[in-house]
């Protein structure tokens, strides 16, 4: 194994393949940052540049731009609230709220610096354990799988406030509403489509994202007319390009990061489950265990909310690895299309990649960790540029915001029906916001949904409609337990620590 | 008015519908015996739906929070014109994308939304429209090589059948 180690870091770090992740990691992150252009575009924009290129080197390119696309979505999801990708939608959540706040350098800066330690954390992990994981990620049946999804849907609790728990509940079960919009995955049936051929392939994550999201995000600041001063202006712009993280920051956060991007590498390593229910529960993980002080600063722009997702998502990318290098087996939308450029280059990815092909397979592994540096280096004094951009008079970003947030949906279907729909959903959206209803549960229960349906199926079909999967596998009650304890927490916490809370609190 | 309570409305009578409607979802004869159909996961979701929902709307009777609470004087202040104007102008980009092409409905929308808000100077409206619909459509047609239609009228002119 040292040998192939040894043989994968010369490979990846000859001077030829540095430059190749540096122009990878520069184009994502450029292309990601386009909403509407997430990694899988970003990376099937790319396949046609590598062919003729030693398999190595294109595989190194390709790690590179997707670890560019999903920091690029983060960089637009921080910005204008828009995630492009479902990976980046979490970081939104606290990161925006800092760069309105002002804080969009240092909302940048702690997003980078934690997704590179999240994928140098996960990169680490790979070398170790890849072949090994593999073996694990194929035990997990479809009612573990379904019991994952529930224990993603108990983020939930991390975006109602006190008291609010039924409202971020009903607006997850309206993000599972419309999950079921399309074609029956199963059956083939059509629901909900009234119809109309236009929604017989269901909802579009990014357009109820973009909606929901930026959008809403652009009418409601222009509704709310909020007029901001000239000493608010000039305060704002001495902070906005400020990448400054203080000493205390760096302390709160380093643990949240380790967390979370072990959390996060082990998701990825999942076949399905991926970067978006990585971010989530790493989101959700981080305020559950949070003090009562901190825990209301969640979705105000928390820098531990901001680090957990960022860390979490980049580690997932390349858990993600795991599967598709040992086994072939594709665990994401992206991964398949990177199992799809493999094959055309003549590899086929499998368990006896690692002993057959030992240079490609490590210098890939190792390149990731070489592209999350290229990264670093890379974006770091790009941001106090990038930042500026919301130094940009309103009536000319907000107009700005709503034309990508069109486009960008726009662009993947070639369908005006979709703008159309995205008007009402921002309509509806806008409404909801008014009467104080959070947005987030809904898109979660709508990343959720398909998946969960699926593996609830295939786990009543298998036990022939008995619900005792749920408790029958050690994995699924384990998964179930977890879930409890998490939904349970706030009550078990106030009543056996309830003075310790208290005194902290102080 | 009571926030939470206007939602809990909004959902009941959302979650209602939508549950009488999974009724309509077609099955398939070989699906009737199966363990889970395609009208199953609606069925339970819109029962969820309109459980949490009454419970919303009971709850909303029984403790009220000041903030629960609609600030008709705050709703007042806003300018649910401007809102109206960019969604039209929105549905317009949309009706007009096909027949007049990406850069030039991209021009007008651009403008239309600069001009609902109030941006006064003509030199940087025209630049910016202009700018960025050239730009992007630069970037997506000949760097990333992705194809964007040119509108009905274009092709008409051009010759091109669509």
């Amino acid at each position: 194994m040292m040998d192939g180690i040894w043989l994968g870091v010369t490979t990846a770090l000859s001077g030829y393949n540095i430059f190749m992740v540096a122009i990878g990691a520069f184009a994502g992150t450029f292309i990601g940052m386009l909403p509407g252009l997430g990694p899988i575009s970003a990376i099937a924009l790319m396949i046609p540049v590598t062919y003729g290129m030693d398999p190595s080197s294109a595989l190194i390119l390709i790690a590179g731009v997707y670890y560019g696309a999903i920091f690029g979505g983060s960089t637009s999801s921080i910005l204008i609230n828009a995630p492009g990708v479902a990976g980046t939608v979490a970081t939104a959540f606290d990161g925006y709220p800092m760069a309105v706040q002002g804080h969009a350098g240092k909302a940048l800066a702690i997003a980078a610096y934690a997704s590179f330690s999240g994928g140098t954390i996960a990169a680490i992990f790979l070398l170790i354990a890849a072949p090994a994981l593999a073996k694990v990620s194929l035990s997990f049946q479809s009612s573990d799988y379904f019991a994952l999804m529930v224990l993603g849907l108990t983020a939930v609790a991390a975006f109602a406030g006190k008291g609010k728990f039924l409202k971020a509940a009903i607006m997850t079960i309206f993000g599972l509403m419309l999950a079921t919009v399309g074609t029956d995955a199963d059956s083939g049936v059509s629901r909900y489509t009234f119809g109309d051929m236009n929604l017989i392939d269901g909802i579009s994550f990014l357009l109820l994202a973009m909606a929901s999201f930026a959008l809403s995000e652009a009418l409601m600041n222009i509704i709310e007319n909020k007029k901001i001063t000239k000493e608010e202006k000039e305060a704002l712009k001495k902070e906005i390009g400020s990448l400054k993280v203080s000493k205390e920051e760096v302390k709160q956060i380093v643990p949240v990061i380790g967390r979370s991007s072990v959390l996060g590498f082990f998701v990825g390593v999942l076949p399905g489950a991926g970067a978006t229910i990585a971010s989530f529960l790493a989101y959700g993980m981080e305020r559950s265990i949070a003090n009562a002080k901190e825990k209301l600063k969640f979705g105000k722009g928390s820098i531990r909310g901001l680090a957990a997702p960022e860390s979490a998502n980049n580690a997932a990318c390349s858990g993600s690895f795991v599967p598709l290098l040992t086994l072939g087996i594709p665990g994401s939308g992206t991964t398949a299309v990177i199992l799809g450029a493999l094959i055309s280059y003549g590899i086929q990815p499998g368990p006896t990649l690692y002993t057959e092909q030992p240079a490609l397979f490590w210098s890939v592994i190792i390149s990731m960790y070489i592209g999350n540096i290229i990264l670093l280096i890379l974006n770091l004094p790009l941001i106090p540029y990038i930042a500026k951009l919301l130094e940009t008079p309103k009536q000319i970003l907000l107009p700005l915001v709503m034309f990508f947030s069109l486009i960008g949906v726009y662009l993947v279907t070639f369908n005006t029906f979709d703008i159309y729909m995205m008007v009402l959903f921002s309509i509806v959206a806008v409404f909801l916001r008014i009467i104080d209803y959070p947005m987030a549960p809904m898109i979660l229960g709508f990343i959720l949904g398909g998946m969960m349906e699926n593996n609830l199926r295939r786990a009543l079909t298998i036990s022939d409609g008995s619900l005792s999967f749920l408790w029958e596998r050690p994995m699924t009650a384990s998964i179930l337990a977890v879930t409890i304890i998490m939904l349970a927490w706030p009550l078990i916490s106030q009543l056996f620590f309830g003075r310790m809370v208290a005194s902290e609190d102080k | 008015m009571v926030k939470s309570r206007i939602g809990a409305l909004f959902f009941m009578i959302f979650s209602a519908f939508y549950f009488y409607k999974s009724f309509d979802i077609h099955l398939l004869k070989g699906n009737y015996y199966e363990v889970m159909t395609a009208q199953t996961f609606p069925h339970y979701l819109g029962i969820l739906g309109m459980l949490v929902s009454f419970l919303i709307f009971v709850f909303s009777f029984l403790k009220i929070d000041k903030d629960d609470f609609l600030d008709i004087e705050k709703l007042k202040k806003y300018d649910f014109k401007k809102g109206i104007y960019l969604v039209l102008s929105m549905i317009f980009y949309g009706y007009t994308i096909r027949s007049l092409g990406f850069v030039i409905s991209t021009i007008f929308f651009l403008i239309l939304g600069f001009k609902i808000l109030e941006e006064k100077s003509w030199k940087i409206i025209l630049l910016t429209s202009f700018g960025i619909s050239i730009l992007f459509w630069l970037l997506l047609t000949q760097l990333l090589g992705i194809y964007v239609e040119n509108g009905i009228i274009f092709d008409y002119f051009l010759g091109v059948q669509s």
